[in-house]
């Protein structure tokens, strides 16, 4: 909506942490399909949906039951359904809405990660790939499940069929990834032979077969939110990217067609041609310094950028390159070590997770746009040469004398149609998709509103101007203290919250901000904002009604708020 | 480009008043839903009426101070309020009690509005901030130093992003919700003060209301003035105008010659002037569905206008 005044031209990757989020000890994540909602798995069997707009709790998803660490989180389709899979091993399906649970599957082993059918909004079946054995499909209806085949025989292109046995003796305990393609009708899954399978999962039959050179273990196989790339990340520290060449509606009729136009090839050989038809190596990506074994990998929703999240000697690492290949950046984080990534649907934002719980927020560093305080003001890419006009020193410029306006006031004005938003064009929207929870507003505890104390930590440097502290009462102190875990900093709002979960939202500045911070003086910051130079003081006076008369003096800048007197006291 | 024939102009009429409040109505608004209309007034209340029968619902009772605009979440349950004593109240409209009260401004609370989403409201005040404040705990997510002089109207765009402000100080901006940062500002002319500013339904245009009687609409994009509608009084009060849509379009505003008027968007050519207030109206509202129009002003009435 606002794209047309957003500057297009800054690099569309995040540079530093915007903020973090803190509710107990969170393990995985996982977005919803807009960005909206940030579903977040914890150490304690609850899953928590935060809300990315205001950065606040929407939900809390807890089952007595279910105590143990949560392995994965995945969103269905529209946002309605979240799977859940924990260290119990067990499947839980969520309604999102009433926060009610809808079914629950106890498999063999403990699913690592667990992936709802994209393809439905209401999916009945999901993917488990479970700590030492073959990724299986399990049916949520009726708790069944089917192993996928993870290895095809070599010369026969047979599959075994039995359920834990690898028939070519491979080691029972090294675990596979795999995914649902975009729409659903395919598997895609990396086995510990360097292989990548495309099956067919209704028929449990394998369609196609990539080979990585190197054949080490795939450990993630992940789609681009597009479907056009497959990101994978195999043990020999390498992340690599591929094209997907399948229609992404239809991809298990073409897979067929391909299939059967290949006669002349029988077994693996027709098995291999048919992958090679389906999906072709781009690149790969590697920190060959360090070379570093990656924790996670994922696309940017764009598909621009490739991320590769690591903990190198217990610190927190992500890289960002692009599809070229050219490393971009390397996000350095606090020293834990990360332990989920994901990149945001629709905003260059990457939210991580680390050994200690809490997520970080990763944001391009935004300038404020001084340009933008002038209407007419258009900011230049390098320098033009003004040629002035003939008549630019003219007392009465020829071209003033004659003002035209150059819109034509009776053209039509539409009001009411609304262009549809084309980075989900993809969507039908035969289902209504669920963006928000609704807020309610948690009532205010009365006696909490004359006792907070006036005094909260103040910063030692400043934060952002957009984030100013404030000494009203019924205000956050957002209390920074630099680099460990704040633990003073009254936020009011915790007090007023009836939740029992304690929640903090602390905002970390970046290196870079507080260099920025320190040039920029407060002051000047909000006279320019207002967009004069100089406050001028004048009687104003309002009438908004005839009884009272509310005269408002417009005050020196100096003495104006609390805020910014003692912002001063404190602001070296 | 109309190939018909254009409708014949159906005029509005009279259809009856609601006096429940003892001053000055502020503003008046229909919930999203068409079932309820609200009312808020100096005399520190809130009025709650069913749209259909005009009936009150409740009454909502507890700021200290006269209260100028308030605004509806988009689930019609709740009703923020924007007041003098440098407070804003959440309500729960049809139970009638105060769920929550933000507070921060050091200045009268002058515009409230929810985002679409109803998980942020905005308020500008005479402390010449905006606030955008988090629903659920009642946080203050931002806090912009906005203007140099009274905020006047504050208001979110459809799809919750963006943020236009108008001001005394005679400038109209757009501010960016995820980050607080100015991204545009439309006018920048010390005067006329700038009284009003709305999006309009699909977010593409703004409606800008300027105390030298003058109403435009703006393309904020390309930062140009498509249509100005003229021929109202508005010199000193902030008087709302609105987008009605459900009979034909056109552009609805009170004025402080007591009367309420009606441009026809496109010709903006005044179609209609209800009479009927004895005081400068303040604030009009249009039902979302029916040809319903209520207004409210210094008469301290609230009057309801039907098209036959």
């Amino acid at each position: 909506m606002n794209a047309p005044i957003i500057d297009p031209l800054q690099g569309d990757f995040p540079e530093v942490i915007e903020e973090y989020l803190e509710c107990g000890i969170m393990k995985c994540i996982a977005f919803n399909r807009r960005g909206t909602l940030l579903a977040a798995g914890c150490s304690d069997g609850s899953c928590i949906i935060w809300d990315f707009e205001t950065r606040g709790i929407a939900k809390e998803l807890r089952d007595n039951d279910c105590v143990v660490a949560i392995t994965s989180v995945c969103w269905s389709r529209y946002g309605h359904r979240i799977l859940v899979s924990a260290a119990d091993r067990s499947l839980t399906l969520w309604d999102v809405i009433t926060g009610e649970k809808i079914t629950k599957a106890t498999l063999q082993q403990t699913p690592l990660l667990a992936r709802l059918h994209p393809g439905s909004s209401t999916p009945s079946i999901c993917l488990a790939c479970p700590l030492s054995s073959a990724p299986t499909i399990v049916d949520l209806n009726n708790g069944s499940t089917t192993a996928l085949p993870v290895v095809c025989e070599p010369g026969t292109g047979l599959v075994p069929s039995s359920r834990n046995k690898f028939s070519d003796g491979s080691a029972p305990f090294t675990p596979s990834a795999a995914s649902f393609n975009k729409y659903g009708d395919l598997i895609y899954l990396g086995n510990s032979k360097g292989e990548i399978l495309i099956l067919d999962y209704k028929n449990n039959q394998v369609l196609g077969v990539v080979t990585i050179p190197g054949g080490a273990i795939i450990k993630n196989i992940v789609f681009s939110r597009s479907g056009r790339y497959v990101v994978t990340n195999s043990q020999d520290r390498i992340i690599r990217i591929f094209e997907n060449l399948l229609p992404l509606k239809d991809g298990l009729r073409a897979l067929n067609e391909i299939s059967e136009s290949i006669e002349e090839l029988e077994g693996s050989d027709k098995l291999k041609a048919v992958g090679s038809k389906c999906l072709v190596f781009l690149r790969d990506f590697q920190d060959t310094i360090n070379k570093v074994q990656w924790k996670v990998t994922c696309c940017s929703s764009d598909g621009e950028w490739v991320v590769g999240g690591a903990s190198i000697k217990g610190e927190h690492k992500i890289y960002i390159w692009d599809r070229a290949g050219y490393l971009v950046k390397i996000l350095e984080g606090p020293k834990e070590a990360l332990i989920d990534l994901a990149w945001h649907p629709v905003h260059p934002i990457v939210v991580s997770v680390s050994l200690t719980g809490f997520v970080y927020i990763w944001a391009k560093d935004y300038t404020e746009n001084w340009s933008a305080f002038a209407p007419d003001f258009k900011e230049l890419e390098e320098n033009e040469e003004y040629v002035e006009r003939e008549d630019e020193f003219d007392l009465v410029p020829e071209t003033e004398k004659v003002k035209e306006s150059d819109v034509n006031e009776d053209d039509e004005v539409d009001i009411l149609t609304v262009e549809k938003d084309s980075a989900f064009s993809d969507s039908d929207m035969s289902q209504e998709e669920l963006c928000f929870l609704p807020a309610i507003p948690s009532p205010d505890i009365p006696e909490q509103q004359d006792k907070f104390m006036g005094s909260s930590p103040k910063l030692a440097d400043s934060n952002h101007s957009e984030y100013p502290l404030s000494e009203e009462a019924q205000q956050n102190g957002h209390a920074m203290n630099n680099g460990s875990t704040p633990a003073e900093g009254l936020d009011n709002s915790i007090a007023e919250d009836t939740g029992g979960t304690c929640l903090k939202r602390r905002r970390k500045p970046s290196e870079k901000g507080l260099e920025m911070q320190a040039e920029m003086v407060r002051k000047p910051l909000k006279k320019i904002s207002s967009g004069k130079s100089s406050k001028l003081k004048n009687r104003f006076a309002i009438e908004r009604d005839t009884t009272s008369f509310c005269a408002y003096d417009d005050d020196d800048d100096g003495g104006d708020d609390d805020d910014d007197d003692n912002d001063d006291d404190e602001y070296e | 480009m109309t190939t018909s024939a254009p409708r014949p102009y159906k005029p509005y009429r009279h259809h009856k008043f609601l006096t429940i409040h003892t001053a000055p109505v502020s503003c008046v608004k229909f919930s999203n839903d068409g079932t309820l209309l609200a009312s808020s007034s100096l005399d520190k209340t809130l009025a709650v009426f069913s749209a259909q029968n005009l009936t009150l619902v409740s009454h909502l009772v507890g700021h200290s101070e006269g209260i100028s605009d308030l605004a509806w979440s988009s689930d019609s349950h709740y009703i923020c309020s924007a007041s003098d004593d440098c407070t804003l109240r959440i309500w729960d409209a049809r139970a009638g009690d105060c769920v929550k009260t933000l507070k921060g401004h050091t200045n009268y609370v002058f515009s409230v509005n929810f985002n679409p989403q109803s998980n942020l409201i905005v308020s500008g005040s005479f402390d010449e901030t905006i606030r955008v404040w988090e629903v659920k705990t009642g946080k203050c997510v931002h806090e912009i130093e906005a203007h140099s002089q009274p905020v006047t109207c504050v208001h979110f765009n459809r799809d919750g992003s963006l943020i236009v402000s108008a001001s005394h100080d005679g400038t109209c901006k757009i501010w960016d919700v995820e980050t607080g940062q100015c991204l545009k500002v439309l006018i920048d002319d010390k005067v006329p003060a700038v009284s009003f500013a709305k999006f309009s339904p699909n977010g593409k245009f703004i409606l800008v209301a300027t105390l030298d009687d003058t109403l435009k609409l703006w393309n904020y994009s390309t930062g140009k003035s498509l249509k100005i509608y003229n021929g109202h009084v508005n010199r000193v009060y902030c008087i709302m105008a609105t987008f009605s849509v459900t009979n034909g379009k056109y552009i609805v505003s009170g004025s402080e010659d007591n009367c309420v008027y009606l441009w026809d968007l496109q010709a903006k050519s005044m179609v209609q002037k209800l009479e009927g207030h004895t005081g400068a109206v303040l604030s009009v509202a249009c039902h979302p569905t029916e040809n319903k129009i209520a207004s409210g002003g210094l008469d301290g009435k609230i009057r309801i206008w039907v098209q036959d």
